[in-house]
């Protein structure tokens, strides 16, 4: 008690409150100004070269995204044409049925998942085409990453446009009210925009790349997309024209078709654009890729075993044809890997083999399964056979049999005995001919559907599966797109 | 005291201190404090001589012994009773008998920033004492609340040491932080499962928005104050409490068996078109097959052990606790051990000054178990067996089970190992000084350090063909919490003739971090515990990341309290909030001022005569309070980099950085205004009370995430903003009766029953409804919708009319691709098929009515007290029904009632009700989630005083109770009470979606208090 009589009551009193009013004359709004943790202010960004560059890796590393390469783009893309159906077991999505029976309606997720995740690359490639320009840094360099930018925007609006008709046009970052909301774009000034873009990429893209940038987009690449966009429209000439220059270009067709598809043969002679995919456990969903995860052999931990092959597909090959087993994985065989491809009951009895990857390929429980797998999006053999295909719709059968041909002797691997060359010059019989080729060699690739569409046989080929001409040429705009806008969007026929 | 002292060697050093030499030439005086109104006696009562600092305590037995001068007045105060001076005059025994004040003049309850006795409160704020809540078993605090305050709803979560969920008057708001916010000894905390409810002395819970508007920035959701105990005067109180208990499940759902599993997965073959052969030739020689539930739950041991020694000296006072809970999950292997400790130190260091401080510690940690366990025990196949003959696994892939089977949950849990940590250590130190007779400043300095580590290891093992592991892998994941929080306040308390007025004038600063690693290394290799180190993994890919959250805030805040002749009561507050959370583009300022009146109508001339009321108040309040539990920085634009942007070239990986997010220019803070009008009434000799309470609250511009157009190409197509108004309006009412009849039987019964309608006034879509609750769901269906004019997160869906009998039936609906057993639409708008456009509303998540019967009784030795709550007005979406990717199993009761063949059933679909088409959400997975349920009873005896003072022990009783051990209700599922989902965050907008099948289960205890 006495210890305390030295203390002075006053002295308690004020160090007390010059405490607190110190402490108070502090919480100014320094104190209020926090800043944000781990994530880096957007007005930091695009200063600099390294910014320019890392915009443009996002462009990429976004192509593997579930909506580019999952259930969204292989439902929209995929399993409407007769080339593919939903496999797994039967109730595991079977809303995907849908897209095999035409069902579909607006309010679908894998409709809307898909607008989203092409709208996700467009804004990724205008906000790199909009803020790059002003950034001071090698000209060239700058040059080259705008058109790379230009090339995955015009891819986007390809795939947009090829589901849906006419999209809104979004070629800049919405900054205004006004931009945020827009109408649908007639589909001639989309497909004028993927052209221009195209053109604009491929006059500065270089043909190749040194080795430390491969994957990167190429001048072959842009003009191989440019006439795939040319023949969308059936601009015959155009395709010719593209597909003869790219057909100077140095590549070739990779011998063997059922290794063309391995990882190990990524990157090849005939591989013009492909979506690189790594198992990279070191970076957090860095080994994203669902693609042949979500087609993998069910009996597998990890695969899924969706989009498999039909029985019509199954028919479509000529006997004795490589390419069948190398596009198909039945149950019951085994993989030239040696692994054996079983079923359960319930799993389907067919796998899309150009999505398979070898069982022993590394993996954990972390990451997808088969993430190590390039998705394919451009091969040389579909340049020849667009060349084929506007060679012989302009009349000029020896080119369009002779770029047939080229197809069909790589397919052919040597055996005189299979896959005899299609020797008739008449149009009719040429053109069925690459249609089925088409077919064949570009199966359970995502292009069997539009293609169909494009050449104008749906109603005959998809009608017994209640494909109607007027209404499924496109698929639905996606209902909640279209009541977020207002009704400023309109809906596709019959949806 | 000398006794307990050398055994405290602590303690002794912290009293000595400041020990105090008593007075000379005084008496003796001893007595008995019993109740006026049961006749009961009263421990814990202040006794104090008049004009000194000299006082003593009641004991367990409310007797007391202090030496005072003979011509001394002694003070006898207690809360809730009134305060009595008695002149000693050279007696040594005085016997005093206090009169109740319940719900009277000096009952006193805790508010923000203070006390307030009960008369002079004009908001709406509910206290639970301490004791009722170390009544039951329940061991987490928040629990413990369940059915005793009306409209407060909680949901509890069954796993150990999982917070429950608890709103107060409805959802108002529904992004960010939702929770409510506990102020433990002025520190904020966003949950309470760290403490130890036997340290409890009180919990007020603030209602009503004028109440809750001195805790401005985050009294949106309501705040619970809880008050732990302190040392009192008097010699040491050693308390013991010990209780061991098992856990066993109720209300367990009967799943299909061997052979009834077996029929249903060929009927789903059978279904098909084509149909697939049946994949079970003979289900009859299945029989039961495996009870996966019996399997892998368990009855499960719970152990609670509290000791405290309180007490204090003159100038000192004293709080000691330990805890030790152990607390093993109905599933095997689950178990969680938490380990509290806590001391309070209070030391009257001058006339003038006390200061003193406050320190829990917590350790807790767990044995956990896989969030899939639950959901693998009801899908799993029984036709599998645990093991095979040989010792092995049984194997799903032998039996062609596939998909949504394709596991045994035997294998799942033992191959699982994760155990988490968590540590916290939390409190405060204060001084509060008396600058003049009527003027006390305090100020108190707060802290919060956490820390949370979540070790997991997923061995290499192969137990069935699905469930393998090639390569192991050891992530640790740790957060660190680092809060601080500072108090300055100022209070003015007087009486000027007939005026009252006590105003409070204050200041807080806050700043609270939290900081995320996680790290995973792969092949590390496992002899011991000792080998989970990252290091011992592959050097290569390893995987490490980050994040944190750093807010800061000061605040501003005054209150005025004037009461008039007891009679007429005006209070008023106002606070100031800065908030980091808004600092640039946002409003960095939010006041919310609040007002109340209260009319005491008992206390007028005019009522003195009237036998009627013992007590009649009208009270109304009127207040805003705000909601800054919002994400950091929600208006600054910041660059997206993530796995999913890094780009290869040449197999090399590049980090990718991008813009792909947009932020709202300006934020306003979320407010919510509320009004409360409430009576309090008091009859016979207050023996019978009522309290009435009606109250509206309306949160404006709520934060609120909603769907821009997805051609913008944002990350996730979402954007927050102040963008939706809500409204919850209601009542609630509370009865109490308490007696002691003329036999020596004391009771009490008291009643509360809560109403509340909850409804969107306003979202910024406009009509447009903004749907969720598809996370967990098959199918990506959406089952909830928000939208104006409706619930938040109300049940969309389709409406069931029946079942398609036959094909005759099909060809002539709308739906003419269905098949015989789907279920059959209502095609409510009738343009001729089923469409998004024939959906309805299903049912309403948002309980509307919250009840509870809340009794005690005591007599002679003997006491019990039954609890008993409930819920009503409330839909359950039972999701488990149709969230089937193969051959999960059934229900038995859907196997009993399913539809198989043509007038079987007209309620029940086929078994391929995980179709397209049946899994959409529908009315036939809402139901009622209404329940009552016997919530608590407890036993106890206490052994006479005679035996006891033998052992030298003041008090010894022992108890039996049991907890949810009887719960009635319809919901087929589990159990109705839907909490927080075992997988992904808990939001308003898919409240009530049982996708969980989390059993309920009862808890039986037998316990002892022992007191020295």
């Amino acid at each position: 008690m006495r210890i305390y009589k030295n203390i002075n009551l006053h002295k308690v009193c004020a160090v007390l409150i010059t405490g607190t009013i110190l402490f108070s004359t502090s919480c100014k709004k320094s104190f209020l100004n926090v800043d944000p943790q781990g994530k880096q202010p957007a007005v930091t960004f695009w200063k600099t070269q390294q910014d320019a560059i890392d915009g443009v890796s996002s462009i990429y590393g976004n192509l593997r995204s579930w909506s580019n390469v999952g259930f969204n783009s292989l439902a929209v893309e995929s399993l409407g044409g007769d080339d593919a159906e939903k496999g797994s077991s039967s109730n595991d999505a079977s809303y995907l049925n849908a897209f095999n029976d035409f069902t579909v309606t607006s309010t679908d997720g894998q409709v809307s998942g898909f607008w989203e995740g092409q709208y996700q690359n467009v804004n990724l490639c205008n906000q790199v085409l909009d803020n790059v320009p002003a950034i001071n840094m090698d000209p060239n360099l700058k040059a080259r990453l705008l058109a790379e930018a230009k090339f995955v925007r015009a891819f986007a609006y390809f795939r947009l446009v090829r589901a849906f008709g006419a999209v809104p046009l979004r070629l800049n970052v919405p900054k205004t009210p006004a931009e945020f909301n827009l109408p649908r774009t007639p589909k001639e000034q989309v497909w004028a925009a993927i052209e221009k873009d195209l053109d604009d990429a491929a006059a500065v893209l270089p043909a190749s790349y040194p080795a430390k940038d491969l994957g990167r987009v190429t001048k072959g690449a842009a003009l191989s997309l440019r006439a795939k966009a040319a023949m969308y429209q059936k601009k015959w000439s155009e395709v010719l024209t593209l597909t003869n220059s790219v057909m100077t270009m140095g590549y070739s067709l990779f011998p063997n078709f059922d290794d063309l598809f391995r990882i190990n043969n990524e990157n090849n002679s005939e591989s013009i654009f492909e979506l690189q995919c790594e198992y990279n456990p070191g970076i957090k969903d860095a080994s994203n890729s669902q693609y042949a995860q979500i087609q993998g052999i069910r009996t597998q931990a990890g695969y899924w075993g969706f989009n498999v092959p039909t029985q019509e597909l199954v028919d479509a090959f000529e006997t004795g044809d490589p390419r069948k087993e190398a596009t198909i994985l039945f149950v019951g065989t085994t993989t030239p890997q040696g692994d054996p491809i079983t079923a359960n009951p319930g799993d389907p009895s067919r796998y899309n083999h150009k999505a398979y990857v070898p069982f022993n390929t590394p993996y954990d429980n972390a990451n997808p399964r088969g993430g190590q797998q390039n998705v394919r999006v451009l091969r040389y053999s579909e340049v020849l056979l667009m060349n084929a295909e506007a060679a012989n719709e302009l009349g000029n059968s020896t080119q369009a049999i002779s770029s047939l041909e080229l197809v069909r002797a790589r397919a052919r691997q040597g055996n005189p005995g299979i896959l005899p060359k299609v020797v008739s010059t008449d149009q009719a019989v040429l053109r069925n001919a690459i249609y089925k080729e088409r077919f064949v060699e570009l199966a359970m690739e995502s292009d069997r559907y539009f293609d169909v569409i494009r050449q104008g046989r749906a109603a005959t080929v998809f009608g017994p599966r209640g494909w109607k001409t007027g209404k499924n040429e496109v698929w639905p705009i996606p209902n909640n797109e279209i009541e977020l806008s207002a009704n400023m969007l309109t809906q596709n026929p019959g949806y | 005291m000398k006794r307990i002292f050398t055994k405290f060697s602590v303690l002794t050093f912290l009293c000595f201190l400041f020990n105090y030499t008593a007075f000379a030439q005084n008496i003796t005086v001893k007595g008995t404090v019993t109740d006026g109104g049961d006749k009961t006696t009263i421990p814990a009562v202040s006794v104090q001589v008049k004009g000194t600092t000299t006082g003593a305590q009641t004991d367990v037995n409310g007797n007391y012994s202090i030496s005072a001068p003979a011509n001394a007045t002694l003070v006898f105060t207690y809360i809730g009773y009134t305060t009595q001076e008695v002149p000693v005059n050279n007696r040594t025994t005085i016997n005093i008998v206090l009169a109740s004040s319940a719900q009277q003049l000096d009952q006193v309850v805790v508010v923000g920033y203070g006390t307030q006795r009960k008369i002079d409160v004009t908001g709406s704020v509910a206290t639970v004492k301490g004791e009722e809540i170390s009544k039951q078993a329940s061991v987490n605090p928040v629990s413990a609340l369940q059915g005793k305050v009306a409209g407060v709803s909680i949901s509890n979560n069954g796993a150990p040491g999982a917070a429950p969920l608890i709103t107060i008057r409805g959802t108002g708001t529904v992004y960010g932080n939702t929770g409510v916010l506990y102020v433990v000894d002025g520190v904020w905390h966003d949950d309470i499962s760290f403490l130890n409810p036997a340290d409890i002395e009180s919990i007020s819970i603030l209602k009503d928005a004028s109440s809750l508007s001195i805790y401005g920035i985050r009294a949106a959701n309501g705040v619970v104050l809880v008050t732990t105990t302190r040392g009192k005067k008097g010699d040491a109180i050693i308390n013991y409490n010990g209780s061991v208990g098992v856990q066993s499940v109720t209300n367990a759902v009967k799943m299909a068996n061997g052979t009834e599993y077996a029929t249903a997965i060929n009927e789903i073959n059978a279904s098909k078109t084509p149909p697939d052969a049946p994949l079970f030739k003979d289900p009859a020689s299945f029989g039961k097959g495996t009870d996966w539930y019996g399997q892998i739950l368990r009855n499960a041991m719970v152990n609670n052990h509290q000791l405290s020694i309180s007490g204090g000296g003159e100038k000192t006072s004293y709080n000691f606790s330990l805890g030790y809970l152990n607390q093993d999950g109905i599933v095997e292997r689950n178990n969680y051990k938490r380990y509290t400790a806590r001391l309070a130190n209070d030391f009257q260091v001058l006339k003038p000054l006390k200061v003193g401080y406050n320190v829990s510690g917590t350790a807790s940690n767990s044995n956990d178990i896989p969030n899939s366990i639950f959901y693998q025990m009801y899908s799993a196949g029984p036709v599998v067996p645990v093991r095979y003959a040989d010792g092995t696994y049984g194997d799903p892939n032998d039996f062609g089970l596939g998909g949504g089977a394709n596991f045994n949950p035997q294998a799942t849990l033992d191959f699982f190992n994760r155990k988490s940590k968590n540590y916290k250590v939390t409190g405060n130190v204060y001084a509060e000084l008396n600058i003049l007779k009527s003027l006390t400043f305090k100020t108190s300095i707060g802290g919060d350090f956490g820390q949370a580590e979540v070790r997991n290891y997923n061995q290499v093992y192969v137990a069935t063909a699905s469930q393998r592991n090639e390569t192991s892998e050891l992530g640790v994941d740790r957060t660190e919490d680092r809060n601080w929080i500072i108090e300055n306040t100022l209070t003015y308390k007087n009486i000027f003739g007939d005026h009252n007025l006590t105003v409070l004038a204050g200041q807080t600063a806050q700043r609270r971090k939290s900081y995320t690693i996680n790290a995973l290394a792969r092949n590390v290799p496992y002899s011991s515990e000792g080998d989970l180190y990252l290091a011992l993994g592959d050097s290569d890919n390893r995987y490490i990341n980050d994040s944190g959250v750093l807010t800061t805030a000061a605040s501003y805040f005054g209150r005025v309290n004037y009461s008039f002749k007891d009679r007429y009561l005006l209070n008023a507050s106002m606070r100031a909030d800065g908030a980091s959370q808004f600092f640039g583009g946002g409003e960095l300022w939010g006041y919310f001022p609040s007002i109340g009146a209260g009319w005491v109508v008992t206390n007028e001339p005019f009522m003195k005569d009237q036998k009627v009321f013992s007590n009649l108040k009208l009270r109304g309040s009127w207040g805003k309070v705000g909601n800054a539990g919002v994400p950091v920085n929600p208006s600054t634009l910041v660059i997206t980099q993530k796995g999913g942007y890094v780009a290869y070239f040449n197999g090399v990986s590049y980090t990718g950085k991008n813009i792909d997010t947009m932020v709202p220019t300006f934020l306003n803070w979320e407010r919510s205004s509320g009004t409360d009008i409430g009576l309090e009434a008091g009859f016979l000799d207050n023996r019978l009370n009522i309290e009435a309470d009606y109250y509206t609250k309306t949160t404006q511009q709520a934060i609120f995430e909603i769907p821009v157009l997805s051609s913008i190409g944002l990350g996730n197509s979402k954007q927050i903003g102040n963008q939706a108004d809500f409204r919850n309006r209601g009542f609630e009412f509370v009865a109490s009766w308490r007696d002691k009849t003329e036999g020596g039987l004391t009771y009490s019964i008291s009643g509360n029953f809560g109403y509340n309608q909850n409804k969107v006034m306003k979202v910024v879509t406009g009509q447009n409804p903004v749907y969720s609750g598809g996370e967990g769901l098959a199918n990506g269906s959406l089952p909830t919708r928000t939208m104006v004019g409706r619930p938040v997160g109300e049940f969309f869906g389709y409406q069931v009319a029946g079942i398609f009998q036959n094909k005759a039936e099909i060809a002539s609906s709308a739906q003419t691709g269905a098949k015989p057993g789907d279920f059959k639409y209502i095609d409510t708008n009738g343009d001729g098929q089923i469409s998004e456009k024939d959906r309805v509303p299903l049912g309403n998540p948002n309980p509307k009515f919250n009840y509870g019967l809340n009794t005690s009784f005591a007599y002679k030795n003997f006491d019990l007290a039954v609890d008993i709550q409930g819920v009503a007005g409330v839909d359950v979406y039972n999701a488990n029904i149709g969230l089937r990717f193969g051959n999960e199993n059934f229900t038995q009761d859907f196997f009993k009632n399913r539809w198989h063949g043509e007038g079987s059933s007209n309620t029940y679909p086929s078994t391929n009700v995980g179709s397209t088409e049946n899994a959409r959400p529908n009315s036939f997975y809402v139901e009622s989630g209404a329940y009552i349920r016997l919530r608590n009873v407890q036993l106890g005896y206490t052994l006479p005083a005679g035996l006891l003072s033998k052992w030298k022990m003041q008090k010894v009783r022992v108890f039996a109770n049991a907890q949810n051990a009887i719960n009635l209700f319809g919901y087929k599922g589990f159990s109705p009470e839907v909490g927080k989902p075992t997988v992904g965050n808990y939001s308003p907008l898919r409240a009530g979606v049982d996708a969980n099948v989390y059993p309920l289960y009862a808890t039986y205890n037998l316990g002892v208090n022992v007191t020295f």
